[in-house]
């Protein structure tokens, strides 16, 4: 009657892999979210799919769970040709998935979240015939829930447990979970890991999707890499590394040319433009995010920050240009401490901001291409006299800032979002170029872009460079960093593990870093800092 | 190679305005089958309509008179949407703009400018006041001004079916809910169609050059576009959503004041005709343009006149309440499917 009660069945050579997807492509408008994807699931395997951001580690199981179908490509279960139209058919196939961000009902209970929109739920039921049912389900999955409490009373990870019940009550044989322990204590992540491990032992599946080294190392056995919608490769865990993950994660394939050589009028390294000074700052859930930065940022260089997306990246783009309170230390600019950490102060300083979210933090992607392109001179003249905006100055200066750009607007009145994600983060770049006179903080510039676009890019960070203008640049690209940066600092769990000298760094060591592994056993580095 | 439709993040201003064209039709289609299933021959009552609106002045200066509070009303809401809010409490603004001007107007004595002027002031002063506490809520405790907007309409009714039908209710008449004739009026230059017609008219124009010419209007736009965009560009955004919002309830007090001083002339328990709901269809229909404002209050205008030429001959004015609902039922449907074009996609994908 129930599969998960059955005996282990764990498939043996001849046994048809539980979940097997072949040359899986989807695309939105402009984007190749993912292309020629085969991945094999095993029954009793936890299986982790690790990418950085945007790699199309969600996309991929959305395709599986039936939100998305995909463009191209076939789904097979248990060896048989699949079709979802909808997540309620992947779940009758027994595939069931908790999202990054829960889909639960806050006002209702759990036992009527657990019962919400399920066949099996009884026609009449009173509140203490679900609470009996759900605490039954709780008990047979050892999983501890309070049936009778109220979703938005509940914790994160009380929360999370709420969805893994719900999806294993529908009896599902492949638990999909979409970075689970991004909402976690530490405490929580082992009882979790322990629920899984559970599960994976009465022959089920688990996809496990995440991009902490730490973890997956811990949790899975088998790992497939995901890159640029791409999958790159499938390793069993016991024959991984941090840094073979790091290496396959962040790739090899972009050949840059090394931007560290100066052109000879431009100087070496001066004052110090920025610095932070044990800057702690907390996330948008109120914890933790920023640890006692120590942080120095010289003008006319370029500091890359080197980090798994989700240790504190974010927060300190954040704090940089003072969109994000801090909750301890000091920020210096020019060596004197900025009190009024607001964006407008940090503007006025000549801090401009390539955000890492772009349609979110850079542009109104409903607005027109003018309207975007002014947006940090909008009150400066030409483009407004006193207190009245003058549109035909303001496209005048858009038309700058697209032709520095090079990108081709036939439009400037046609809403922003039209243009490619390359073309709209050039310009963004170049209007934030023309206001960063001391520093510009670009937070993974180059996510979503192609290499052209790429190139374009760097290329914008060695002119300011050279300009003695200070570059702080966050990215998961290593390459990228190391061709670029005059030192690299790598930032983990929201502290600074080191900084080097970029000749006297290696992507091993940095790789190891990333992973949290403070210490490298062999070649001494050098800390500048 | 297949087709199919997708869906783009932008609607063309075209297949905007197609869908809302095809949305009046589709509405009037609906409204005369339901007549003509009532046993009303809906062709000839649509050409009766037609004559009587626009083959005779009567016809005319009624559209015009109506039209002055939804050109405002509409311009009202139109502000609000520019910065991502919606202001449902125009009907409320509007009867607290009309009962300021009324005390005003009843309890003052002076030279007729004059008191115009003061009656004006107190319309916009009127409109402004009710959306206030809506408008802090909003900007300090982020509370949904949908909810405290719509509300605060009914208390607006109320009290000024109280005060028509009480206090200062008119002595031995024998009409219910009015108050007696205020002395000062807005002078006419068509017909029974007062300067108000031309005051809304400008009000559109001055309103769509502030938002286009002035900084405050980018950073409205701005901010109602992306309120974390503009907050990461130094933008005000909370003081900008205040001032949005206190221009909007004046402008919809100022509907009320042109209709007591102009058209009306005396305070009257239901005097909004529910012109400040109507002012969210002006508005919607209008795109919250509000050039676009002036010619979307002319169509409300037409379909309100024809309601009360229905009305003579026997038909619920609901009829015509359906029909504007059933046009921005319609519209919105419309403007969903303006975003999804038809697309091939090769099956290899490769």
């Amino acid at each position: 009657m129930d599969s998960a009660l059955q005996p282990q069945d764990i498939g043996g050579p001849g046994t048809p892999p539980i979940v097997l997807l072949r040359g899986i492509a989807k695309y939105f408008p402009g984007v190749i979210a993912n292309a020629d994807v085969d991945l094999e699931v095993r029954r009793g395997e936890i299986h982790a799919l690790l990418g950085e951001n945007g790699a199309g580690k969600s996309t991929l199981m959305n395709i599986l769970t039936g939100i998305y179908q995909p463009d191209a490509g076939e789904i097979i279960i248990d060896g048989y040709a699949a079709t979802f139209a909808s997540p309620v058919a992947a779940i009758a196939a027994g595939i069931g998935m908790v999202h990054q961000h829960f889909k639960l009902v806050q006002a209702f209970t759990v036992a009527e979240n657990v019962h919400l929109g399920w066949s099996e739920t009884p026609r009449r039921a009173s509140a203490s015939q679900l609470e009996a049912r759900t605490r039954a389900l709780a008990e047979r999955f050892n999983l501890d829930v309070r049936p009778d409490a109220r979703v938005s009373d509940l914790s994160a990870g009380e929360q999370q447990r709420v969805e893994i019940l719900r999806v294993l009550a529908r009896q599902a044989r492949v638990l999909i979970l979409d970075e689970p322990t991004a909402v976690l204590t530490p405490a929580e992540a082992r009882e979790l890991f322990k629920a899984l491990r559970e599960f994976r032992a009465r022959g089920n599946a688990v996809i496990f999707i995440s991009h902490k080294l730490d973890e997956v190392l811990e949790i899975s056995d088998r790992i497939s890499i995901l890159r640029g919608g791409r999958k790159v490769s499938t390793e069993d865990t016991a024959e991984c590394s941090h840094r073979m993950l790091a290496t396959l994660m962040v790739g090899r394939e972009i050949v840059l040319g090394n931007y560290r050589n100066r052109a000879t009028q431009a100087q070496a390294p001066r004052a110090s433009a920025l610095s932070l000074a044990g800057v702690s700052a907390l996330d948008d859930n109120g914890r933790p995010a920023l640890r006692e930065v120590d942080l120095d940022v010289r003008a006319g260089e370029i500091l890359g920050i080197a980090g798994v997306a989700g240790n504190g990246q974010r927060e300190l783009s954040q704090v940089l240009t003072g969109l994000r309170p801090i909750t301890g230390g000091q920020v210096l600019v020019d060596g004197k401490v900025v009190r009024s950490l607001d964006p407008t102060t940090f503007a006025g300083l000549g801090i401009g901001h390539i955000p890492e979210d772009r349609l979110r933090s850079g542009i109104a992607p409903s607005l027109s291409i003018t309207d975007n392109a002014v947006l940090r001179e909008y009150e400066d003249a030409p483009v407004s006299h006193g207190p009245l905006y003058r549109p035909r100055a303001a496209v005048g200066l858009a038309r700058t800032i697209a032709g520095a750009a090079g990108v081709a607007v036939p439009d400037f009145g046609m809403p922003i979002r039209n243009l490619s994600g390359g073309n709209q983060q050039r310009l963004v770049a170049r209007r934030e170029m023309r206001i960063a006179r001391k520093l510009l903080v670009a937070a993974y510039p180059s996510r979503g872009l192609d290499v052209g676009a790429i190139n374009t890019m760097l290329r914008y960070f060695v002119e300011l460079r050279d300009a003695a203008v200070a570059v702080v640049l966050i990215s998961e690209e290593l390459d990228e960093l190391l061709n670029l940066s005059d030192r690299i600092a790598v930032i983990y769990e929201g502290r600074i593990m080191g900084t080097f000298n970029t000749e006297d760094a290696d992507m091993e060591t940095i790789g190891l870093l990333m992973g949290g592994q403070r210490q490298a056993t062999h070649a001494p580095l050098h800390m500048t800092s | 190679m297949t087709w199919r439709f997708q869906r783009f993040p932008s609607a063309p201003a075209g297949a905007a305005l197609a869908s809302r064209i095809a949305a009046i039709v589709l509405a009037l289609a609906v409204g005369g089958v339901v007549l003509a299933f009532t046993g009303v021959n809906p062709i000839p009552l649509a050409g009766e309509v037609v004559r009587s609106t626009f083959g005779s002045g009567f016809g005319l200066e009624d559209l015009g008179l109506l039209m002055t509070p939804l050109m405002l009303t509409g311009l009202a809401v139109a502000v609000t949407l520019r910065i991502g809010i919606w202001n449902i409490g125009a009907d409320g603004q509007f009867y607290m703009g009309a009962l300021c001007a009324a005390a005003v107007g009843l309890f003052v004595k002076g030279p007729e400018p004059l008191m115009l002027v003061a009656m004006a002031v107190a319309g916009l002063a009127g409109g402004a006041l009710w959306i206030l506490v809506p408008t802090l809520a909003r900007a300090y405790a982020d509370v949904n001004e949908l909810i405290t907007t719509l509300l605060l309409n009914f208390v607006a009714t109320l009290i000024v079916y109280y005060v028509a039908t009480g206090p200062w209710h008119e002595r031995g008449v024998m009409t219910l809910g009015s108050t007696p004739r205020i002395r000062y009026q807005l002078p006419e230059f068509f017909g029974s169609v007062h300067y108000g017609f031309l005051l809304a008219i400008l009000a559109a124009v001055v309103m769509a050059a502030v938002l286009a010419f002035t900084k405050w209007g980018y950073e409205v736009r701005f901010s109602g576009a992306n309120p974390q965009a503009a907050r990461f560009a130094g933008i005000p955004v909370r003081r900008r959503i205040i001032v949005a919002m206190l221009v909007s309830g004046a402008i919809a007090g100022a509907a009320g004041m042109l209709e007591v001083a102009g058209t009306v002339h005396r305070l009257q328990g239901g005097i909004s005709n529910n012109f400040g709901y109507l002012g969210i269809m002006v508005a919607v229909l209008a795109r919250g343009s509000c050039l676009g404002v002036i010619a979307t209050a002319a169509l409300m205008a037409i379909i309100l006149n024809s309601g009360i030429i229905l009305q003579t001959r026997g038909i619920n004015t609901n009829t015509v309440l359906a029909i504007t609902g059933l046009i921005l039922f319609f519209t919105a449907i419309g403007d969903e499917f303006a975003h999804y074009r038809l697309v091939t996609t090769d099956g290899k994908g490769k």
